[in-house]
């Protein structure tokens, strides 16, 4: 069976790649991209399984038991534009047309300076013979990562212009997940490339793994009145968890429930709010409209004018400062 | 939010695989190893029976490999993880793992004293002395250009690679370490090895193999094979060359003395590196199959079976170390 399923996502990839992909990379004179292009339409076909799978079991999960009804459908579109550019490839290609040439030169200087990058694997060699505990290790540190890189996109108040676009969403559902501004997904981009210098790169042979992380992840902000219960609601995030922190208590500074998927790191670092019983409505009504019911685009030219002001704001501030010291 | 991961989709057999029994003794016809690039593991199949016997799992990325020149270890680059693994290529055996920065594709010299590797993401050439037991770096090169493939010329003096990036081929001395000069031959080289004096270098965005000569560096000829020309590879006895078209999908033949073309084989999948066994017939990875082609090259007739995702570098570890050198 599963000799058959890889045959057949291996032929479908490669029948995509020699047929459609292949002659025109040739034809422009990119062959030397072909290898990056072939993992391309893997990450592609891959993102299509992901978005088919949250889709199957979201959406019964939402028609069950919501949370509040789907009155704008509109804003659903949005978001589902939203997943379609990030998860079938085209941010991520984005992403990574602005960081190849940078990572090259990154690890060529790294390579220069004599320093071996590690991986978690050679500093935890126990690591090598357990990849399946490799892999949840990566996870965590990564999580953690994300956790962090997510306390500052609410403290730094130009971040949160761009992180705004995703609190905005007033009828949140999972297909939510996605909805971020362009700039702040190269930013995240940038952030899980400095990680992953530091501790490499995840193995990457268990789609099944992933699946389920990217379920996890969709759920959280499905539209649905479902917690985990006492002790579940400490282990993965859950629609209520981070439910409400699409509410009140998560916009700004001072918000609560920043995990991603493991609620582990709210815990200890104080963030957490566990009252499982709990399901607020969601949305942020100090942001502009167009942030919250907007187009994709107008959604994206608002977080750029907000960053813009808000940076204006902090270097008056700053002379100001300076002023005054003098 | 969501877990921003660049956790691609790889085989759940690279997982499964890890529970395999390794192998422990030689086979009798042989080993074959095959690179899967794309899901992390080195498949090491029996020859006479193509079973898989185990599959060594590695960290990242594993395209090329080469045999010591004593052909007593198999060395395979694991390119994202910068290691270089050390394996028993009779047993399968991994022998040892070493730190080494980023090596892509890689080849002893002549005389056995140097390796070469290049680094195609960080456009670095790292050059390293070989005591027989122990590498050491000697000179790190920085060649911007996506350094791909390298070839030796036969007097140890001087290391050839194709840069894909800028469509040139550069010479470095293994004197003195510096490159000795760089020429233009064709969008984005790859393969390219040492034949008769000349160099030999697949041009993979274009459709022939240039024939450059090192003395004048310049391209004397073309030889037209089929888009995405990709790697030559001689046969062990010498009879004949193959080159391998990635877009066209083919492996072409070719006349070892006057390099015209002799036959042309539809090899579907995109062929990239090969192999030979006793009988002379071709192992060839069809990367984009995730499968290997068994080739008799007298009849054209192919059989094929799965291996991992993106097959690349290949090696029939009986095949002598001069004829497997640097394409694989």
């Amino acid at each position: 069976m599963i000799g058959w399923l890889q045959d057949s996502w291996d032929g479908a990839n490669g029948w995509i790649f020699e047929t459609l992909v292949q002659p025109a990379l040739y034809a422009l004179g990119l062959m030397a991209w072909a290898e990056d292009a072939f993992e391309w339409i893997d990450f592609v076909l891959f993102g299509l399984v992901q978005v088919l799978v949250v889709y199957a079991i979201c959406r019964p999960l939402e028609a069950w038991k919501p949370v509040e009804p789907r009155s704008d459908q509109r804003s659903i579109r949005t978001d589902i534009l939203y997943t379609c550019l990030s998860r079938l490839g085209l941010l991520p290609l984005l992403a990574f047309v602005a960081f190849a040439a940078l990572g090259s030169r990154l690890s060529g200087w790294v390579a220069g300076s004599g320093w071996v990058p590690p991986t978690l694997e050679t500093l935890f060699p126990l690591l090598r013979e357990w990849p399946i505990l490799a892999l949840a290790v990566y996870v965590a540190v990564l999580d953690l990562g994300e956790y962090w890189r997510h306390r500052f996109q609410h403290r730094f108040s130009w971040w949160w212009s761009l992180h705004a676009i995703h609190h905005a969403q007033r009828q949140m559902t999972f297909w939510t997940d996605d909805r971020n501004h362009i700039l702040d997904d190269l930013i995240g981009a940038a952030w899980f490339g400095a990680i992953a210098l530091l501790i490499g790169v995840p193995p990457g042979q268990f789609p099944v793994v992933v699946v389920i992380l990217r379920v996890a992840e969709a759920m959280s902000h499905a539209n649905v009145r479902l917690s985990f219960g006492h002790v579940g609601e400490r282990l993965l995030v859950s629609p209520r968890f981070h439910r409400l922190h699409h509410g009140p208590l998560g916009s700004g500074r001072d918000g609560k429930n920043y995990g991603v998927l493991l609620p582990v790191w709210d815990w200890v670092f104080g963030t957490a709010d566990f009252r499982h019983d709990v399901f607020t409505e969601t949305g942020d009504a100090r942001l502009p409209e167009a942030m919250a019911t907007g187009s994709w685009g107008q959604q994206q030219a608002e977080g750029f004018r907000r960053m813009g002001r808000a940076l204006a704001k902090g270097f008056r501030k700053r002379a100001a400062r300076r002023r005054r010291t003098a | 939010m969501r877990l921003r991961s660049t956790l691609h989709l790889r085989l759940i057999a690279g997982a499964m695989a890890l529970l395999l029994p390794w192998a422990g003794s030689a086979a009798a016809d042989g080993l074959v190893y095959v690179l899967n690039s794309g899901d992390a593991t080195i498949q090491v199949l029996d020859a006479s029976t193509r079973q898989e016997r185990s599959r060594i799992p590695v960290l990242r990325e594993v395209h090329h490999l080469a045999l010591t020149p004593d052909g007593s270890t198999l060395l395979v680059g694991d390119s994202g993880a910068n290691e270089m693994l050390f394996i028993n290529p009779a047993t399968g055996e991994l022998l040892k793992r070493e730190a080494l920065s980023n090596p892509y594709h890689l080849g002893f010299s002549p005389d056995g004293g140097t390796l070469t590797i290049t680094s195609l993401r960080r456009g670095q050439v790292d050059v390293y002395r070989w005591d027989g037991s122990k590498l050491r770096l000697a000179k790190r090169l920085d060649l911007p250009g996506m350094p791909s493939h390298l070839a030796y010329g036969p007097d140890n003096k001087v290391v050839y690679v194709t840069l894909q990036g800028s469509g040139t081929v550069v010479a470095i001395s293994l004197d003195t370490l510096e490159p000795l000069w760089t020429t233009e031959v064709g969008p984005e080289p790859a393969g390219i090895i040492w034949h008769k004096g000349r160099l030999l270098v697949a041009i993979m965005g274009s459709d022939h193999v240039a024939v450059l000569d090192p003395a004048t560096h310049t391209v004397e000829r073309r030889i037209s094979v089929g888009r995405g020309a990709h790697a030559v590879f001689p046969a062990p006895d010498g009879k004949l060359l193959y080159v391998t078209s990635r877009v066209d999908s083919r492996i072409t033949l070719l006349d070892p003395e006057t390099l015209t073309i002799t036959r042309s084989l539809s090899v579907p999948g995109g062929p990239d590196c090969v192999t030979f066994d006793a009988q002379g017939r071709l192992w060839v990875t069809l990367r984009w199959k995730g499968r290997i082609g068994i080739i008799d090259p007298a009849t054209g007739a192919m059989e094929t079976q799965r291996v991992g995702r993106s097959p690349h570098g290949i090696l029939f570890a009986t095949t002598p170390p001069a004829a497997s050198a640097a394409t694989n």
